[in-house]
């Protein structure tokens, strides 16, 4: 797995944070939206925080899923105009997307917490299906 | 490395209680394939069931939710098997001697594999204009899970099931003489430049989807996110080298016949030794983690380099962070004096008046689109359903309401597989 020094998981996904917290620092927001995840590592990009994974992971749409993780450093070493850029562009691109109106069932969250986390674990060289077995899922 | 690829002419498929190709009709009995499929461990242990159906060209059948394509083919002459790395854990190179296709079948896998689902074929009506898959004569193996499978563990299970069966089928045409064999080659690099000393160096750099659950491809069975950039002959590619693990966003993601039947490579060698000297594939992953990123494109444009190449196309595969995949794979190319063409699709908003990529650079200046998936969509009812329609609102490119009352649907192009496919294997451009 890649090291969790100087790194943090700013995430919306209660999956992530049953699992990961005991690997990594992570920032739970539980309310936050989709789109809230990404102004906020938009704002900590912006102040000089790094980017170490992309903002749109994961082909499922910015309408569908409604988790998102994304891992960015933890010191200010200065911002960098192509993690700006990223940024920004992702807002764009999650903004194109109209909501679908679609009542999620529980299962439904639980594949889209599912998916969120093997994204983040294939990001980070870290066992998904370990990490689940531990966690008795 | 040459390889001649048979084609054997399908003009209609039967289920049957022998296994055979007769007078261009692929006779197929469903229980001999089971038995196959059902004879390892990793299926048997999770798939509770499967069933098995024809869609034809024209008929009024709507195949959803689709996992993978698959075309029947198997090796003949040469080393290695179909799908190395998965048919009996075999791993020789292939690539080479000789392979027949079961041209017009297609093993097409469905069911349910997580709470959201991805892709439908429709075999007639508007929507059966954009997917190849209309156009082919398709065996459907409906999937179950056994109560309480993981996910990750019947994913597995349903692509293994499909490839077996894929290749199981495909044997049957192994002793039946072709319609027409073709013949592929690409050359050594001295051997290339001595026989080609005039003409541009070209070759292929052809991203895979290679991110998790649902978002991955295999290489020779190795998980493609664990790669580095590397080379690869293109005949490799059609004997099953590379094989899809991506059942998300049915429009652009690479089905294994995708994989097999790759355009890209196709059109090169209709090229090579005419106006193109097709040198060879460069692989390399779409990570999630920006790091990797570099590495794989700083590693594709090494390659390009060494091989003295003078351009190359670049295809990606997926949406949203595979644009800036593209596009460092297009700058760093371009950087160094190697000219790029780039396959994609795009997202524009239902309008299509948004910007199409989420990344973007002025060396990014040839452009091949395979079409906008969010482009709306009227699909009508179909007569028979072949899988199931209660995910349709929640696919991709689904709202709530999609699926009528009237068994219609209402929804964006992203929902057909193969629609905006970004090796431009599709029927809105490119082709």
């Amino acid at each position: 797995m890649k090291s969790p020094n100087r790194i943090r998981i700013v995430t919306n996904n209660p999956l992530v944070k049953q699992i990961l917290s005991d690997w990594y620092t992570v920032e739970y927001y539980e309310d936050a939206t989709y789109r809230d995840i990404l102004v906020k590592v938009r704002d900590m990009v912006y102040n000089g925080y790094e980017l170490f994974t992309h903002p749109m992971a994961g082909s499922v749409k910015p309408n569908e899923t409604m988790y998102k993780s994304i891992v960015v450093g933890t010191d200010q070493k200065g911002t960098d105009i192509d993690h700006c850029k990223l940024m920004m562009n992702a807002l764009i691109t999650c903004d194109k997307f109209k909501p679908t109106g679609v009542q999620y069932s529980d299962y439904h969250y639980k594949d889209f917490q599912l998916i969120d986390y093997t994204l983040l674990c294939g990001a980070l060289d870290f066992d998904a299906i370990a990490g689940l077995s531990k966690a008795n899922m | 490395m040459k390889l001649e690829l048979g084609f054997i002419k399908i003009n209609d498929v039967q289920f049957s209680n022998e296994c055979a190709v007769k007078d261009g009709i692929l006779y197929v009995n469903p229980e001999e394939v089971k038995e196959y499929v059902y004879d390892y461990d990793d299926v048997k242990q999770f798939v509770k069931s499967i069933s098995f159906d024809i869609a034809k060209p024209g008929e009024s059948v709507r195949i959803t939710p689709v996992k993978d394509v698959i075309e029947p083919r198997c090796k003949v002459e040469g080393p290695g098997v179909i799908f190395p790395g998965v048919m009996n854990h075999k791993v020789d190179t292939v690539g080479s001697g000789r392979t027949h296709v079961l041209k017009g079948a297609a093993v097409v896998t469905a069911g349910k594999i997580v709470g959201f689902q991805e892709g439908l074929i429709d075999m007639t009506g508007p929507g059966a204009q954009y997917t190849p898959f209309s156009k082919t004569l398709n065996i459907v193996m409906v999937c179950e899970p056994v109560e309480g499978t993981k996910q990750h563990d019947y994913e597995r299970a349903v692509r293994f099931a499909g490839l077996r069966a894929a290749g199981f089928i495909g044997q049957i045409g192994k002793n039946v003489e072709p319609d027409e064999i073709k013949t592929y080659e690409t050359l050594g690099i001295k051997e290339g430049i001595e026989k080609y000393p005039n003409l541009p160096r070209v070759g292929y750099v052809h991203m895979l989807q290679t991110q998790g659950l649902l978002h991955d491809t295999y290489v020779y069975g190795v998980d493609a996110k664990r790669i580095v950039a590397t080379l690869i002959n293109p005949t490799e590619t059609m004997d099953g080298a590379i094989l899809s693990g991506n059942c998300v966003s049915a429009c652009d993601k690479n089905t294994t016949y995708h994989h097999l039947n790759n355009p890209v490579v196709a059109e090169l060698f209709e090229e090579h030794g005419k106006t193109i000297n097709y040198v060879c594939n460069i692989i390399t992953n779409e990570n999630v983690y920006l790091a990797d990123k570099q590495r794989g494109s700083d590693w594709a444009a090494k390659l390009a380099k060494l091989l003295d190449l003078d351009a190359v196309i670049v295809s990606e595969e997926g949406f949203g962070n595979p644009d800036a995949d593209l596009i460092m794979n297009c700058t760093k190319q371009e950087k160094q004096g190697i000219k790029t063409v780039l396959v994609t699709d795009e997202y524009a908003g239902q309008d299509g008046k948004s910007q199409g990529l989420a990344d973007s650079d002025p060396l990014a200046d040839a452009v091949v689109s395979g079409g906008n998936a969010n482009m709306p969509v009227v699909l009508p009812p179909m007569d028979k359903i072949i899988g199931m329609t209660d995910y349709v609102d929640v696919c991709s490119g689904g709202h709530a309401g999609s699926l009528r009352p009237d068994g219609s649907i209402e929804a964006e192009l992203q929902i057909i597989t193969g629609a905006t496919n970004e090796m431009g294997f599709n029927c809105m451009s490119a082709r």
